[in-house]
């Protein structure tokens, strides 16, 4: 049984991860931009629904201004940060630093406001019960579940069907000859960093209510963000989201092998391995050499 | 030292010169060497009330002839910013005596205060590795091996707990705790049934319940801090762990109070009563709610103590007419030896580590209640 | 105040040297990595070792460190050169990932998250000596070196392979094993930076070498202009000094003080990359920091 529960439990992680890894894995395919404030985009949008709880709120407005708060967050980070940057055909590690120092000052902004240390949405929904012997559900592992599926429904939805969807994915193809369409670049990679953006919401949300929150937390959710996009494939939403969910769920079973500190260390291994033997990911049309 | 603080302001790093000689009306400097930032700046905060506290009482008592000034540095907790942080402490500010928090940063700053015999006192951390470092570091907080050892007979007698499972980080307080639970389970009649090392940045607790349940404990003993311990308890009661949960001294911290997850959390501390107590202990108490509008807990109490004494020694020292250094500092705490602090009277033996009697704490609806001593 | 600013210069030489020696990685062969400070780590840990066990040379304790690092770094990083670009960034990062968990699982070599207590300073002959001359000399030694290695025959393979890897690989260049070679050169002097680091703090523990510690080695070159001689230099000198600058502002409640340093750090990293995106001492009208 503890290895069900430790694979349900996963699930249930790596399905938010799999929401930030595929709003991750939007931005940077679209606009080739390594967004490493996207950690801090989660950080945001889940203090501001602990904001909106605590003060009251209906939970829906919480998640809407949650959202809001995210987008409005990606769309000025590509205005004032990466555009400017790019003007100057910054480097891959310039925006590595500008983004991470934008970082730095989020998470200490956040902590001047909002208080240093633990923060969580208290809520029953967190709380699991026995739903078969030896085995522990949450509500919120059924919302988990179904708000990643419905996020991704509605994404490709958009993608596939909608004329700036189908346009966000020529970008990624093939920058130039979007351009000799006449299609504004500029304006579809704000649409990509906000609904890139979007994605984070939720997964903020579900996790202020499950495990909570620091200021701190974004660095984590950046890196496994950055660690799914590779192991699906750069390029591919569809392998970053599946990456994500692989990673949660590697983190969890390997418990029933290994000794609980080495569950961090069993993501990274996954995507040393990847690199070392499959570097166009799951997914990935890119090989590199 | 204001007209070197304007020098350095204006070139950012101004020429080697010789520091001036501590003039008559220059206030004492004392240093903090707090996380003021990152994942554990909450202690920072809770760290540096107490400390200021105790300065405000200190001159509203017209205790020293000179002004305190309290002078921060920003540890992040981390090892190397504390040793830069001690090093312009010791070197810029004279800092007579410095307040640490932390077991790395305090291991990484201590032989620094131990060369400029500058006083290091630590009221936070609590890893037994912290007896002993320099003459000059003392600890105003009983350390960890103390409390289990309070703890356990409690467990036992009470609570009828047999079987104890340890979630716990991987730090020398950890270890420390482990190798005792592993020694001393057996004397009240119980056993540790698994232990848990998870890393200090883990933030996912519910394969670690898995595995927890599966050992079926009667209690689950954390052993780690800052914002880590609340996801630890919530992370254990919300996937099944119903048992009994108990933690050490850390626990004191009203993100932990203020979560539901908490409730009926049994741990140590040391011995404190804000609302029965003493003089001293009430006027603390008192005055900490009107300042910072909050119940004080025991770190507040503990630095308190720690600047408190401070200005008992320094008082001492200046009307034998002496001149406050650490060695004098010293001196005098090994003279006097027992102290009127907050809480009651402390004692120091001769590494400069204070005893205190230990009280198991619960936490009961959202407030803290005393179970034993 | 001359302790304090000798204990600070010590510092920026160590940085100094560990961002100008990924500058050599970066700059000159075009691997990215953040996971220059496992190999500082590495090189801390064996400096370390040698001078609690042996004899606290300091010149035994680099020589030591520089074989370690720059050893296990061929063995890590030989399969991780087989992809390039971004894909070696994210390598590099799972490389750093899994090291600190290594380092603070392998406590017999290590002493996990309590660290290595107690390392005697440093001495030759019997002889104390501080570690800001050894620092200084090392730094000096490594420029010389690398720009030595810039204008020889393995400098312009190394550029070749910066700037179109597949031509270099036609004309006959040994793409691989160049790489490799930058990488390991590279990562011992990483790792003589971590001895020195050891000897100067005599304390080291895993909290020193994690993810942020690359980050900022990373940002100190990125900072000064990547690809120049004395930019990664200004950028050690420059962060460094920031924070410790910054604590002299009187005016910051103490509560609020790491926050606000925090802050400014941040921003002023945030804008120095919006306005000068090449680094201080970079060539603004190339337009191109390496990437």
């Amino acid at each position: 049984m503890l290895e069900l529960q430790l694979l349900l439990g996963g699930l249930q992680n790596g399905a938010l991860y799999a929401l930030t890894a595929a709003g991750f894995a939007l931005i940077f395919g679209a606009t080739k931009v390594f967004h490493v404030a996207h950690g801090a985009t989660f950080t945001l949008a889940g203090y501001v629904f602990i904001g909106a709880w605590n003060a009251g709120w209906h939970p829906v407005l919480g998640v809407l201004a949650a959202m809001a708060a995210a987008v409005a967050f990606g769309i000025a980070m590509e205005r004032f940060v990466y555009r400017p940057i790019g003007r100057h055909e910054g480097g891959f590690f310039t925006v590595f630093v500008a983004a991470f120092g934008v970082s730095i000052v989020v998470q200490n902004l956040i902590a001047m406001v909002a208080g240093r240390g633990f923060a969580n949405v208290d809520s029953p929904l967190s709380m699991a019960s026995e739903v078969l012997p030896e085995l522990f559900l949450a509500p919120v592992f059924w919302i988990s579940i179904v708000a990643a599926v419905a996020m991704f429904l509605a994404l490709t939805l958009f993608l596939s069907r909608h004329p700036a969807g189908v346009a966000l994915r020529a970008l990624a193809q093939n920058a130039d000859l979007l351009r000799a369409y006449g299609l504004s670049s500029s304006k579809l990679s704000i649409l990509a960093f906000a609904l890139g953006s979007v994605l984070a919401a939720p997964a903020a949300i579900l996790t202020a209510m499950t495990s909570g929150i620091n200021e701190a937390v974004g660095n984590h959710v950046m890196l496994i963000s950055m660690a799914a996009t590779i192991v699906g494939g750069v390029g591919s939403l569809r392998g970053a989201a599946l990456a994500g969910l692989l990673l949660g769920v590697a983190e969890a079973v390997v418990l029933t092998v290994l000794d609980t500190q080495w569950a961090e260390g069993a993501s990274f291994m996954v995507l040393f391995a990847f690199i070392l033997f499959r570097p166009s990911g799951m997914f990935g049309a890119a090989v590199a050499r | 030292m204001n007209s070197t603080r304007r020098l350095l302001l204006g070139s950012a790093l101004a020429a080697p010169f010789a520091a001036p000689a501590l003039a008559q009306n220059d206030p004492y400097v004392i240093g903090t060497l707090f996380p003021m930032s990152g994942p554990n700046a909450e202690y920072g905060t809770v760290f540096t009330q107490g400390a200021q506290l105790a300065i405000q009482h200190i001159e509203a008592d017209r205790m020293l002839r000179r002004p305190i000034r309290l002078q921060a540095e920003d540890t992040q907790a981390l090892p190397q910013q504390g040793v830069i942080g001690m090093q312009k402490l010791v070197n810029v500010d004279r800092a007579v005596f410095t307040l640490v928090g932390f077991t790395a940063v305090s291991k990484a700053v201590a032989p620094i205060g131990d060369r400029a015999q500058s006083v290091m006192v630590n009221g936070g951390a609590v890893g037994p590795d912290l007896a002993g470092l320099s003459p000059y570091f003392w600890n105003v907080i009983p350390l960890a091996h103390l409390e289990t050892r309070a703890l356990l007979p409690y467990l036992s007698q009470e609570r009828r707990v047999r079987r104890v499972a340890l979630v716990y980080v991987d730090d020398p307080l950890g270890d420390a705790i482990l190798s005792e639970l592993r020694q001393q389970l057996p004397r009240v009649n119980a056993e540790l049934v698994g232990s848990f090392s998870i890393p200090r940045t883990a933030q996912q607790f519910g394969p670690i319940a898995a595995r927890v349940r599966q050992a079926r404990p009667d209690a689950v003993y954390i052993a780690s801090f800052g914002a880590q311990q609340a996801q630890i308890i919530k992370g254990l009661r919300d996937n099944g762990v119903s048992t009994l949960l108990c933690s050490y001294s850390a626990m004191g911290l009203d993100s932990v109070r203020t979560l539901a997850e908490a409730e009926g959390l049994v741990f140590t501390s040391q011995k404190m009563d804000f609302e029965g107590g003493d003089a001293l202990t009430r006027r603390f108490a008192t005055d900490f709610n009107a300042r910072f509008s909050k119940t004080p807990t025991i770190y507040n109490a503990n630095y308190y103590n720690a600047v408190r004494l401070f200005g008992l020694l320094a008082q001492g020292i200046e009307q034998a007419g002496g001149t406050v250094n650490g060695e004098s500092l010293r001196a005098a705490l090994l003279a006097r030896r027992r102290f009127d602090l907050v809480g009651g009277p402390g004692e120091f033996d001769d590494q400069g580590n204070m005893m205190a009697a230990i009280e198991v704490l619960e936490y009961r609806g959202g407030r803290t209640q005393r179970l034993v001593g | 105040m001359i302790a304090y600013l000798s204990n600070l210069a010590t510092l920026a030489a160590i940085f100094g040297l560990l961002a100008a020696t990924l500058n050599f990685m970066v700059g000159q062969a075009g691997i990215f990595s953040v996971a220059h400070a496992v190999f500082m780590g590495l090189g801390a840990y064996a400096g370390a070792q040698v001078a609690l066990l042996v004899v606290p040379n300091p010149l035994l304790a680099c020589l030591a460190a520089a074989v370690v690092a720059g050893g296990l770094s061929l063995c890590l990083a030989l399969p991780a050169l087989r992809v390039r670009g971004e894909y070696f960034v994210a390598a590099s990062l799972g490389l750093q990932m899994m090291a600190v968990t290594l380092f603070t699982e392998a406590k017999p070599l290590t002493g996990g998250m309590g660290g290595l207590v107690g390392i005697p300073r440093p001495s030759l002959f019997g002889v104390v000596i501080p570690v800001l001359p050894m620092a200084l000399i090392a730094l000096v030694l490594f420029l010389v070196l690398m720009s030595a290695m810039q204008r020889g025959s393995f400098g312009r393979t190394l550029g070749a392979i910066r700037d179109a890897e597949s031509a270099a690989e036609a004309l006959g260049k040994n793409v691989a094993v160049a790489k490799a070679l930058a990488v390991a050169f590279s990562a011992a002097g990483a790792g003589v930076a971590g001895a020195l680091f050891a000897l100067h703090l005599s304390f080291v523990n895993v909290e020193s070498f994690t993810l942020e510690q690359s980050v900022l080695v990373m940002a100190m070159l990125i900072v000064g202009g990547t690809g120049t001689l004395l930019g990664p230099l200004l950028g050690a000198v420059l962060l460094l000094s920031l924070p410790a600058a910054l604590s002299f502002l009187p005016f910051i409640p103490p509560t609020e003080i790491g926050s606000v340093q925090q802050i400014i750090y941040g921003g002023a990293m945030a804008l120095l990359m919006i306005f000068r995106p090449a680094g201080l001492l970079g060539d603004q009208k190339r337009g191109r920091s390496e990437a």
